[in-house]
C-alpha cells in the first residue's frame, strides 16, 4: 500500500532528481520521511524556504538536477530568491509545493487564493496534481521542462492526493 | 581594517577555490582583484551563503569560499544552522562586518548594536568560528581554513566605505552563470550541458 507521498517520492527518484531541499508540511510528512530515507540525492533540511532557492541554485551550477519541497506559504517566502536568483540567472529548480487552500483543505484558503496568480505573475509554469495516475508522468515531465527551459517549474500537490492510499 | 586590504591579502592564495560573492561591495572588490571563471556573484541579498552551501555539498572535493556582508547574513540567519547541520567541511564562510547596509545608503545594521555574528555562528553549530582583527590574522585564518577540512566561519570587522575607482563588474548575470558552469566542466572533466536528458 502506497500513500500519495510515497508516489511523489518514487516519481522524484525516477525523474532523476539528485539534490533536494525540504521544509515540512503536515500533509507532506510521509513524502519528506521517504526523501530522508532515499540515497538517490543529497538532502538538505531547511529553516526557511528562500534559502532552498539559493542552495538548489548552487547545486545546479555544479550539474545537479535540484528540487525544492515546501508548502505554498513557503513559495510566497521565496519569491525574491526565485526572481533575482532563479529567473534572473536562468536556473532551473523543480518546485514541489503542497497546495494548502486547494479544494477540500481547511485553514489556508487565502494562501490558496493567490498561489496560482503569484506563479503566473512570476512566469513560472505550474501543474496541479490531484490524481494518483498522473504523478509519475507529471513529475518526470516537469523535471525535463525545468532543466530544458532553465527556469523553475512548479508541481502543486493536493491534500487528497497526498493522503490517498493505493497500490 | 579595510576590506580591500583583506581581499588583497588572500587574492594570491586561494588557488582554484570557488568563490561566491554576496550582493555587495566585497564582491565588486573581489572581481577587481581576482578575476576568475570560478567567481559567482549573487544578486539576492542573503543567498550568497546558500548558493555556496549548495556548491560545497555538490562538489565535496573543491574548496568553496563565500564572501558575505553583515547585512546579507542578517537577512538569511537561518542559513547558519542549515549549513552547520549539513556541515560541508570544504565551505569557508567569510563575513566582512562593516556594521552598515553599505550598498543601500549606509544605515546601521544590528551589528552596530549588540549583535555578534561569530557568536551566532558558534551557537548555530559551526565547528570553527572566529573573529579576526587585522589583515595578517585574516590571511592566516583563511590559509588555515583552506588547509583544514572543517566547516569554517570567519568574521572580519572592517571600516565601511566604498573604494573609489573600482567599477562594478560588467558581466551579465547569465554570462556569469555560463562561465562559472563551463569552468566547473573543465575543472571536473565532465559535461554539464547537453547531458542527462535526451535531445528530441
Amino acid at each position: 500500500m502506497k500513500t500519495g507521498g510515497d508516489l511523489v517520492a518514487d516519481a522524484l527518484v525516477a525523474a532523476g532528481i539528485n539534490f533536494i531541499c525540504t521544509l515540512p508540511d503536515w500533509n507532506m510528512a510521509r513524502l519528506i520521511e521517504r526523501i530522508g530515507q532515499e540515497n538517490s540525492w543529497i538532502h538538505v533540511r531547511l529553516g526557511r524556504e528562500e534559502e532552498g532557492v539559493g542552495i538548489c541554485a548552487g547545486a545546479y551550477l555544479t550539474g545537479k538536477t535540484p528540487a525544492l519541497v515546501m508548502q505554498n506559504g513557503g513559495l510566497l517566502n521565496s519569491v525574491n530568491g526565485l526572481t533575482t536568483t532563479s529567473l534572473q540567472f536562468g536556473i532551473p529548480t523543480l518546485l514541489v509545493v503542497y497546495y494548502a487552500g486547494d479544494i477540500n483543505s481547511r485553514y489556508f484558503s487565502t494562501v490558496g487564493d493567490i498561489t496560482e496568480p503569484v506563479l503566473e505573475a512570476l512566469g513560472i509554469r505550474h501543474y496541479i496534481l490531484r490524481d494518483r495516475a498522473a504523478v509519475m508522468q507529471t513529475i518526470a515531465g516537469a523535471t525535463v521542462l525545468t532543466m530544458d527551459s532553465k527556469r523553475p517549474v512548479a508541481v502543486l500537490l493536493n491534500r487528497d492526493l497526498l493522503r490517498s492510499e493505493g497500490p | 581594517m579595510k576590506r580591500l586590504d583583506c581581499l588583497k591579502a588572500i587574492a594570491g592564495t586561494v588557488g582554484d577555490a570557488l568563490v561566491v560573492g554576496s550582493a555587495g561591495g566585497a564582491t565588486v572588490e573581489w572581481y577587481h582583484l581576482h578575476p576568475s571563471e570560478g567567481n559567482f556573484r549573487s544578486r539576492t541579498l542573503g543567498l550568497a551563503s546558500s548558493i555556496g552551501l549548495g556548491i560545497a555539498l555538490s562538489l565535496p572535493q573543491r574548496k568553496v569560499i563565500v564572501l558575505d556582508g553583515d547585512g546579507s547574513l542578517l537577512m538569511n540567519l537561518c542559513g547558519l544552522p542549515t549549513a552547520a547541520w549539513a556541515a560541508p567541511p570544504n565551505l569557508i564562510h567569510i563575513v566582512f562586518d562593516n556594521q552598515v547596509y553599505e550598498s543601500s545608503g549606509s544605515s546601521p545594521t544590528a551589528t552596530a548594536g549588540p549583535t555578534d555574528l561569530v557568536a551566532i555562528a558558534k551557537a548555530a553549530g559551526f565547528p570553527r568560528a572566529l573573529w579576526v582583527h587585522d589583515v595578517d590574522a585574516f590571511a592566516t585564518a583563511v590559509a588555515d581554513a583552506l588547509s583544514a577540512h572543517e566547516l569554517t566561519f570567519i568574521g572580519a570587522k572592517v571600516e565601511h566605505g566604498i573604494v573609489p575607482g573600482i567599477a562594478s563588474p560588467t558581466m551579465d548575470d547569465a554570462e556569469n552563470k555560463y562561465r562559472f558552469m563551463r569552468h566547473i566542466e573543465n575543472l571536473e572533466g565532465r559535461k554539464i550541458f547537453g547531458s542527462g536528458y535526451p535531445d528530441l
